[in-house]
């Protein structure tokens, strides 16, 4: 076994999700002496490699083939775990993302090895990667460990640890050339498609306001959305209101959502399901709106209002007239 | 084209206060009622569309104790054919590896199955890992995180797999792997016509040697992964401040806090 931490360097539309340079981050802080190594595929023509090294790893591989994006999971695990095999890393890190939980559940039975999904905190024993992860909706934690395969493999929650530069590091950059593609001719990722973003994620926003069923509706919504304009607020939702216009999966807040750690959250007809709060226990103060005063987002607010949604939206823009 | 489509499914608590086993660390199943986990009910409906559409067979594989029965016989009543329980003792304490490795030789023993759907993760453990897993050990093809399937002439299946910031339109040839997301559709529920049936429809139950499973990829001896330590996190019970109930005095109220704490 190699003394050596790997992160899987996700990419999309020649982008670099935050997850990859969190998780460096974290390895820096918990390192024991390992090597943190980057593993990036990317086109021909791209260069990501210039925005990683920027957060400091000790190494970032490269391997280039314009084939890889329109392959599917099984391309991709096929190639990592020949990668895993020729140089036996300690550890494999990933991004509790779509693309991260599915190629390393694939790369985990090639390999043989354990997977821990959707950790919250790492840290080593000498060797040993100690993977702490939710169950039962955030309500349990347990530590688990993989003692006697490798790699230890893990999944990481996004926007958990935050990134930082290090730009004092100059990683070694290795190009890979002794990997042979092999073409998956029973799928094809044809189109790829970005969704519309509007803008600025919730899970960086300093003040959110988020709406649950018991405020939504369409005399609402327009209010909602000029008061989210006047205090410089992102709007998000529950679950439920995922399906509804003009919300996406994109808007929500919760454990299968967007965690959040604003200022201020402002909860308009939140029930308060585990699956929300969850995601919300960063937020430095939360304000919540409900006509039940026996609402289990009551539980996690710092302030109460019982009451109309309505009601209070509107005396709230009053004050802003 | 004549799909045999078999639809993985678990049963999760109904409620999330649990307890758990002091020794084995394990959630002490069979002492509250279980359902079947909420995304694994739109892989069948998807399943039921299927074989509404082209015709085939629909079987339900679960894995788990005898009263895992429960959600089978559910599953039964919203329309599939049968059902398959890999029920043993030594499949218990299996993680998702062996857990994997467990559901794929059962597909495998059935064998003319092409196209297997998963939710896309339970909501207890919540690792969407075993369809990825069973998918390598088929040696298939997988497409997860499912919003749309559009089923294609000549054995091949087009979906759409919503990620966080894309979609992704992937074309791939049976037998494949499939799971599938909520925004997929709305499950349907049983009619009273269907629950009396599900009541003649069999529920098979298989073991190791049912599967000719090997003894060391199976339970708590083919799980590489070790839970350490499990424990309640602190409940983040604050002090909450009630507010005027006029809402005029309780924006005021607020206005005052946000500006002592600087956060407007």
């Amino acid at each position: 076994m190699n003394n050596e931490i790997w992160i899987y360097a996700e990419t999309h539309n020649n982008l670099v999700m935050p997850i990859t340079y969190q998780l460096i981050t974290k390895a820096k802080e918990i390192t024991n002496n390992k090597k943190i190594v980057v593993i990036l595929f990317e086109g021909l023509n791209d260069n990501l490699e210039d925005l990683i090294k920027e957060y400091g790893p000790d190494e970032i591989m490269i391997y280039k083939n314009d084939f890889i994006k329109k392959s599917g999971d099984r391309v991709i695990a096929t190639l990592l775990s020949e990668l895993v095999l020729l140089r036996k890393p300690n550890s494999f890190l990933f991004g509790a993302t779509v693309l991260g939980r599915s190629i390393s559940a694939r790369l985990q039975a090639k390999l043989n090895t354990g997977l821990t999904a959707d950790c919250l905190d790492l840290s080593f024993e000498d060797d040993l990667l100690i993977q702490t992860k939710p169950s039962y909706g955030d309500n349990i934690m347990c530590e688990i460990i993989c003692p006697n395969h490798y790699p230890q493999m893990a999944t990481v929650r996004p926007n958990i640890f935050v990134a930082k530069k290090d730009l004092n590091k100059i990683p070694l950059i290795t190009k890979i050339t002794n990997l042979k593609i092999k073409e998956d001719k029973n799928i094809k990722v044809y189109e790829e498609k970005p969704l519309l973003s509007k803008g600025d994620s919730i899970s960086n926003a300093n003040r959110v306001i988020a709406v649950g069923r018991g405020a939504y509706n369409q005399k609402n919504l327009p209010l909602i959305e000029e008061l989210a304009l006047k205090l410089g607020a992102k709007i998000g939702v529950t679950r439920p209101l995922t399906d509804l216009h003009p919300f996406s999966v994109d808007d929500q807040i919760g454990q299968s959502g967007n965690t959040i750690s604003p200022r201020l959250l402002i909860n308009l007809g939140v029930h308060g399901a585990v699956q929300f709060t969850s995601g919300i226990l960063k937020s430095e103060l939360i304000i919540s709106i409900n006509n039940n005063p026996k609402a289990p987002i009551f539980d996690y607010s710092d302030y109460s209002f019982i009451g109309d949604a309505h009601d209070f939206i509107k005396a709230l823009l009053n004050i802003f007239q | 084209m004549n799909y045999h489509i078999v639809v993985c499914v678990k049963q999760v608590p109904v409620s999330n206060n649990l307890k758990i086993d002091p020794v084995t660390k394990n959630v002490i199943r069979g002492t509250e009622a279980g359902v079947m986990n909420p995304f694994d009910k739109n892989a069948l409906e998807a399943a039921l569309k299927l074989k509404e559409r082209y015709g085939g067979k629909v079987t339900l594989l679960s894995m788990g104790p005898k009263n895992f029965e429960i959600t089978l016989r559910g599953g039964l009543a919203m329309g599939s054919d049968e059902a398959i329980l890999l029920s043993s003792r030594s499949f218990g304490g299996a993680d998702t590896l062996a857990t994997g490795y467990v559901l794929s030789e059962a597909i495998k023993k059935l064998g003319d199955v092409n196209l297997v759907l998963f939710g896309r993760q339970s909501i207890d453990a919540d690792t969407g890992q075993v369809g990825p897993i069973v998918a390598e050990f088929l040696g298939w093809p997988q497409i997860t995180y499912v919003n749309k399937i559009t089923p294609l002439t000549d054995g091949f299946i087009k979906a759409t797999r919503l990620m966080e910031n894309m979609e992704q339109s992937i074309e791939a040839k049976l037998p494949v792997v499939l799971t599938v997301r909520s925004e997929l559709n709305n499950p349907r529920y049983p009619t009273p016509r269907n629950i009396q049936l599900s009541y003649q429809k069999k529920i098979t139950i298989w073991d190791e040697k049912d599967i000719n499973a090997d003894l060391n990829r199976i339970g708590i001896k083919g799980s590489p992964t070790v839970v350490r330590k499990v424990w309640t996190p602190e409940k983040h019970e604050k002090k909450t401040i009630n507010l005027n109930s006029d809402p005029n005095q309780a924006v005021l109220e607020i206005l005052e806090v946000l500006r002592a704490k600087n956060i407007l």
